[in-house]
C-alpha cells in the first residue's frame, strides 16, 4: 500500500499549480459575481480559457500524440480535474466534446473523422453537445426514439432530445439515434449533425438555478451527410457505453478540493456569525469528515489507476458518493447559515465567500445526470452484488 | 501508486484469515462470547502471541515484529470479520503506549508474549457529560474509579490515565462487571487506591488516538463486512412472493449503500493507516474520519442486515446479532463519533 504520488506526477503537479498560478486570471468564483457578467459573457470566458488550456497542451493529454496528447494516463487526468477544483478554475468549455466525443472518435471514429473534428473541438472553435436524453428516455436510454433514416447518402433526422447541455452555445451536436426499430440496442447509431442544418431548432431550458445552461434540440427531416455516422450502423449503443465509462472517471478528488474549499469557508462564516453551538459544529464536522472520506475514495482510485486497474462498475460507488454529499453537503450549509444562504448573489446582504443559493439549487442536478442515483444502485446492486434479476 | 496490500500485508491478512478460521470459528467464538467468563481463552491467547501478532507493532527489542498500523488493520479487519472475541486490540494499544514511554521493556516483553495482560484504564464515567472526577495520582498513588476498562479482570497490570500522567498498577484490584450487550466485550469497573508507577506524559494518549481510531474502524470494516455478506447471501435464497427477496429493488437500492459506506470505510481506514505509518500532515484529520464515518457506516449496515433477515435476524440464534452488537461496542468506544467529530475540527483549525 502506498498512497504517495511518485516524483513524476508530483512534478506534473507542481509544474500545472506553476502555470495555474501566472494563467488563472480570477477564480471562477470571482467572475461570476462580477456585476458585468452575463451568461454569454461568461461562455466567452471560459472558451479563453479551454484556448489557454489547450495552448499549455492540458486537454486531450490522454489521447495519442497526434491529437494532442502528451502520453498521459488515468493519473494525470485525475491530478489536473483536482488542481482545476482547488484553484477554482472556469471549467472548459467543450467539456462533453473533449470528454465523451473525443474519445468516441480516436476509439470509433475514421481518420478523416478525426482530422476534421478534432483539432476545433480542443481549440473551442467548434462546441459540442451531448444528443443522448429524450422526453421518453431518460435512465432508460435505450428506449430513444429519435430515427435516422438512411436516405441515399446522407440520414434523415426526426424526433427530440432534451436536457441537452451547452445546447444554447454549441455548433454541433452528437447523437444517439434509431436505425431499427426492432432492434433496441443494435438498432442505435451515433451520429454528428451541426446545429445549424436546416431542420434542426435548439430551444433553451431555462434550469432550476435560473440559468439556461441546457436546452432541448428538435431534428425535423434533417439531413445528415452519411459521412457523419460514428463507428458503423448500429454501433451506437456500444459507442456510448464506451463513452459514459470517462464521464464517470476519477472524479472524487476534484469534488473533495472543491468541498475543502467550501467546508473553510463555511467555518469561516461560522465564526463570522457567532455559530459556536454544539448543533452548528456538529454538522460542520460531519461534512469534513465525509468530505475526508470522499478524498480517501478518491485516493483509492488514484492509486488503483497508477497501479494499472481499470475501474470497473465500482465506479458507480464514487459517483453515488460525491453527487448524494455534494446535496448533504448544500442542504447542512443552508441549515448552519440560516435563511441568509437563500438570498441570491445578487443581494446586497448575500455573502461574498460562497454562492450558497446556486450551489444548493446546483447540487439537485449531479444525482440525474450522467446516470441518476437509482441507475448507480442498479448497477451496484446487480453488477457489483450479483443480486438476481427483478 | 497502490491502494492494495503489498505481497507481506495480503499474506498477512490470509494467513490471519486462515488463523481466524482454523482456530476462531464463529461456533467456537460463541461458546467463548456466551459462556466463558473471561471473555477470551487462554490456550488461543497463547497461541496468538507465539504467532506474534500481539507484538505486531512493537519495535524487535521487545520481541514485536515492527509492523505498521497498515497491517494493523489487516490483521483486526479479519478479527471483526471473524467476531473474535478478548482484548486484542486493548493489548496492542497498550503495548504501544508502553513502548513509546519507554522504560518498561520487560513488561512490554511479556505482554508481547503473553504471560502478562495490560489494558488502559481510561474512563473516568459511566455515562457521556461533563460530570467527571478524573482518576488521580497522588503521592505515588492512583485514586478514584475506571469504568469500562476491557477486560478488567483478567489483566495483570493496568495502564491507568490521569490528567497529570500515564501510570501503572499491579493486580490486585477489585473489579466490579460490567456486562454490556456485546457478548463479546467483558468491561470491568475498578475502584483505585493504590501504589502506581509514572511511565509518561497524556501526551503519549495522542498518537495512541489514533491508532485505536484506526484499529476500531478496521474492525468495523470487518464487521460490516461480513454483516454485509450475510445478507447478501440471505436475500439469494429467502424466497417471497415467488422469487428471492434480493429481486426487488426496495432491498436492491438499500444494499447498494450498504457497499457504498462498507467501500468508503474500507478507503478512509486504510488511508488513515497509512498516514498514521507515513507521519503525514492529514493523519489526524484522517484517523478522526475513519472512525467518525465507520462508526455511522456499521450502524446502517449491520441495521439494515438484521432488518432485512427479518424474524430470524431478532433471534439471539442466528450469528448475525454478535456482528451487530460488536458494531455498536466498536463505535462507542476508542473514541465514540461525537468525540471523534471534535478530533476531525481541531485537526483542520475550525
Amino acid at each position: 500500500m502506498d498512497l504517495q504520488l511518485t516524483e513524476e506526477h508530483l512534478k506534473f503537479r507542481d509544474e500545472l499549480r506553476t502555470w495555474l498560478d501566472a494563467n488563472l486570471e480570477r477564480p471562477w468564483g470571482e467572475e461570476v459575481r462580477d456585476p458585468q457578467a452575463t451568461e454569454d459573457s461568461l461562455v466567452e470566458l471560459r472558451r479563453r480559457w479551454q484556448r489557454k488550456l489547450h495552448k499549455a497542451g492540458y486537454l486531450g493529454m490522454g489521447w495519442p500524440a497526434e491529437w494532442g496528447g502528451r502520453g498521459a494516463t488515468e493519473v494525470e487526468q485525475a491530478i489536473f480535474e483536482e488542481e482545476m477544483a482547488r484553484a477554482d478554475a472556469p471549467q472548459i468549455l467543450n467539456s462533453l466534446g473533449i470528454g465523451l466525443l473525443g474519445p468516441a472518435l480516436i476509439h470509433h471514429g475514421t481518420e478523416e473523422q478525426r482530422r476534421r473534428f478534432i483539432p476545433p473541438m480542443l481549440a473551442a472553435d467548434e462546441i459540442w453537445c451531448q444528443g443522448f436524453s429524450e422526453p421518453g428516455a431518460g435512465s432508460d436510454l435505450a428506449s430513444l426514439r429519435t430515427s435516422a433514416q438512411l436516405d441515399g447518402d446522407h440520414f434523415v433526422l426526426n424526433g427530440q432530445k432534451i436536457w441537452t447541455t451547452f445546447g444554447p452555445w454549441a455548433d454541433w451536436i452528437f447523437v444517439l439515434c434509431r436505425t431499427d426499430s426492432s432492434d433496441r440496442y443494435g438498432g442505435i447509431s451515433f451520429v454528428l449533425c451541426k446545429l445549424d442544418t436546416p431542420g434542426v431548432t435548439v430551444r433553451r431550458l431555462r434550469q432550476i438555478t435560473g440559468e439556461s445552461e441546457f436546452g432541448e434540440v428538435f431534428f425535423e427531416d434533417a439531413r445528415v451527410p452519411k459521412e457523419n455516422l460514428v463507428g458503423q450502423i448500429g454501433e451506437g449503443w456500444r459507442i456510448a457505453m464506451t463513452v459514459l465509462a470517462y464521464e464517470r472517471g476519477a472524479m472524487s478528488l476534484a469534488f473533495a478540493a472543491r468541498f475543502e474549499r467550501d467546508v473553510r469557508r463555511l467555518a469561516q462564516a461560522c465564526k463570522e456569525i457567532g455559530r459556536s453551538d454544539t448543533a452548528a459544529r456538529e454538522k460542520l464536522a460531519r461534512l469534513l469528515v465525509e468530505n475526508e472520506v470522499m478524498r480517501a475514495n478518491g485516493l483509492r482510485t488514484l492509486a488503483n489507476f497508477a497501479d494499472g486497474k481499470k475501474p470497473g462498475p465500482e465506479s458507480s460507488i464514487e459517483k453515488l458518493f460525491w453527487s448524494e454529499f455534494d446535496k448533504r453537503f448544500r442542504e447542512t450549509a443552508l441549515d448552519i447559515l440560516g435563511p441568509g444562504a437563500q438570498l441570491r448573489r445578487t443581494s446586497v446582504a448575500a455573502r461574498a465567500d460562497v454562492d450558497w443559493e446556486r450551489e444548493f439549487l446546483w447540487s439537485r442536478a449531479g444525482t440525474i445526470y450522467s446516470g441518476s442515483s437509482e441507475i448507480q444502485r442498479n448497477i451496484i446492486a446487480k453488477r457489483v452484488l450479483n443480486l438476481p434479476q427483478a | 501508486m497502490k491502494f492494495d496490500l503489498s505481497e507481506d500485508q495480503e499474506l498477512l491478512r490470509r494467513s490471519t484469515r486462515d488463523f481466524l478460521a482454523s482456530e476462531w470459528p464463529i461456533e467456537k467464538a460463541r461458546k467463548v462470547m456466551e459462556d466463558d467468563s473471561r471473555g477470551y481463552a487462554p490456550a488461543e491467547w497463547a497461541r496468538l502471541a507465539e504467532m506474534g501478532y500481539l507484538g505486531l507493532l512493537l519495535p524487535p527489542s521487545v520481541d514485536g515484529q515492527g509492523l505498521g498500523a497498515v497491517e494493523l488493520a489487516a490483521v483486526l479487519e479479519e478479527a471483526g470479520r471473524a467476531c473474535m472475541p478478548g482484548p486484542y486490540l486493548d493489548v496492542v494499544l497498550a503495548a504501544t503506549l508502553l513502548a513509546a514511554a519507554g522504560g518498561q521493556d520487560s513488561l512490554v516483553k511479556e505482554i508481547a508474549g503473553g504471560t502478562r495482560l495490560v489494558t488502559i484504564a481510561r474512563e473516568d464515567s459511566v455515562f457521556a457529560g461533563t460530570d467527571v472526577t478524573p482518576t488521580r495520582l497522588e503521592g505515588g498513588r492512583a485514586r478514584g474509579v475506571k469504568y469500562f476498562v476491557p477486560f478488567a479482570a483478567q489483566t495483570d497490570v493496568l495502564l491507568v490515565t490521569t490528567p497529570a500522567a500515564l501510570c501503572l498498577v499491579e493486580k490486585p484490584y477489585d473489579v466490579v462487571a460490567m456486562p454490556t450487550l456485546d457478548p463479546a466485550q467483558r468491561f470491568g469497573q475498578v475502584t483505585l487506591d493504590h501504589a502506581a508507577t509514572r511511565v509518561g506524559d497524556p501526551s503519549l494518549l495522542q498518537r495512541i488516538d489514533q491508532l485505536a481510531a484506526i484499529g476500531a474502524g478496521a474492525m468495523l470494516l470487518g464487521v460490516m463486512s461480513r454483516a454485509l455478506e450475510m445478507t447478501v447471501e440471505y436475500v439469494q435464497t429467502r424466497q417471497a412472493f415467488k422469487r428471492p427477496i434480493g429481486a426487488f429493488q426496495a432491498l436492491q437500492h438499500r444494499l447498494a449503500d450498504m457497499l457504498l459506506k462498507t467501500e468508503s470505510t474500507r478507503s478512509a481506514v486504510y488511508r488513515a493507516a497509512w498516514c498514521f505509518d507515513t507521519d503525514d500532515a492529514s493523519t489526524a484529520l484522517a484517523c478522526a474520519s475513519a472512525k467518525a464515518y465507520a462508526g455511522d457506516a456499521s450502524r446502517l449496515v449491520c441495521g439494515e442486515a438484521v432488518q432485512m433477515h427479518g424474524g430470524i435476524g431478532f433471534t439471539w440464534e442466528l450469528d448475525l446479532h454478535c456482528y451487530f452488537k460488536r458494531g455498536k461496542t466498536l463505535e462507542q468506544h476508542y473514541g465514540s463519533t461525537e468525540v471523534q467529530l471534535q478530533r476531525a475540527l481541531a485537526a483542520a483549525g475550525y
